[in-house]
């Protein structure tokens, strides 16, 4: 009787520990998605480096080179190629289509090309700290606590980039780009990833209403934040 | 049913894909910090000694990248320690 108590006990202790190890597999894998995020603001150097014609194309190349070999391994991934196990913390649906890293590189790379800085910045921004912000406090407290603290997250990236602005300009831009950056976090969709979304939509919308005001002979843009080197 | 945040289970166990996480863990964490460090040497010498305000957005955007990183790198580095433990 007593030793099928032990060997009952030593049965539960071992699932136990089995548990607690898938426990912390989860847990690294979601810190190191959250650090991916967050790593990606470095990115935002490519406004420092010098504006020179050589050094444009460099920066340009290096850019569309990431973004390209990204690509790449997702093709490969995707095809069957490269085993899916291969990458680690890859979310169940990202099996069969691009993974979330692939929508963010491009996005980031439309906004550092086409984008102006004071328009790419908080919008890149954005992506790299409230998306992780905002998926730590939804685990932890919620849908709506996350939503409207990662709301005020994003209103603080506008008013930073945008500080120089008049107070007219810097209200409406900062609560527009805010709620656009939470309404692409917050929707999701199967293809395009919330990661591509919260850029693109309020960097959209404010070059939009940038173009507006400067068809109607007002610049809204302030000065940009980061002058080369 | 799947819930939509699980994590691909692995076929061939986590060791093989840790090493390369734990490869890209000085990467992901180094990289912000200088990033801030450049930001913050830029202010230093073209806004700071020079007492020129123009620069001073390079000071909030690398004290945002520092402190954005730090933030998620601490729980992150604890994550990675508590597993090698393992």
């Amino acid at each position: 009787m007593k030793k099928l108590k032990t060997a009952k006990q030593k049965i539960i202790n071992q699932q136990l520990e089995i548990k607690n190890k898938i426990g912390s597999i989860e847990i690294e894998v979601g810190w190191f998605r959250r650090v991916f995020h967050t790593f990606a603001a470095s990115f935002l150097i490519y406004y420092l480096l010098p504006d020179e014609s050589l050094i444009n194309m460099l920066k340009i190349y290096f850019v569309v080179g990431i973004v390209f070999f990204i690509f790449i391994l997702e093709y490969l991934r995707i095809k069957g190629s490269l085993n899916s196990s291969n990458f680690f913390g890859l979310r169940i649906y990202e099996e069969k289509r691009p993974a979330s890293y692939v929508y963010f590189g491009v996005a980031t790379l439309v906004l550092l090309l086409f984008f102006p800085q004071q328009i790419a910045i908080p919008c890149i921004l954005c992506a790299c700290f409230s998306d992780p912000i905002i998926g730590e406090i939804r685990h932890h407290y919620g849908k709506k606590e996350a939503y409207i603290i990662g709301f005020f997250v994003c209103i603080f990236f506008f008013l930073i980039t945008w500080y120089t602005a008049e107070i007219w300009i810097i209200l409406p831009v900062s609560l527009i780009g805010a709620s656009a950056a939470v309404i692409g976090e917050a929707k999701k969709f199967w293809l395009i990833d919330d990661d591509f979304m919260i850029q693109m939509l309020p960097a959209i919308i404010i070059l939009l209403l940038w173009l507006g005001f400067l068809f109607g002979g007002i610049n809204i843009l302030p000065a940009e934040l980061i002058l080369p080197i | 049913m799947r819930k939509e945040t699980e994590y691909l289970k692995k076929e061939k166990g986590n060791a093989k894909l840790r090493r390369a996480e734990l490869w890209l863990a000085p990467l992901l964490i180094l990289a912000p910090i200088l990033v801030s460090a450049f930001l913050i040497n830029d202010w230093f010498v073209r806004s700071f000694s020079t007492g020129i305000s123009r620069y001073d957005g390079e000071l909030l955007l690398a004290v945002i990248i520092l402190a954005g990183n730090i933030l998620f790198d601490i729980p992150f580095i604890k994550s990675l320690k508590t597993s090698s433990r393992k």
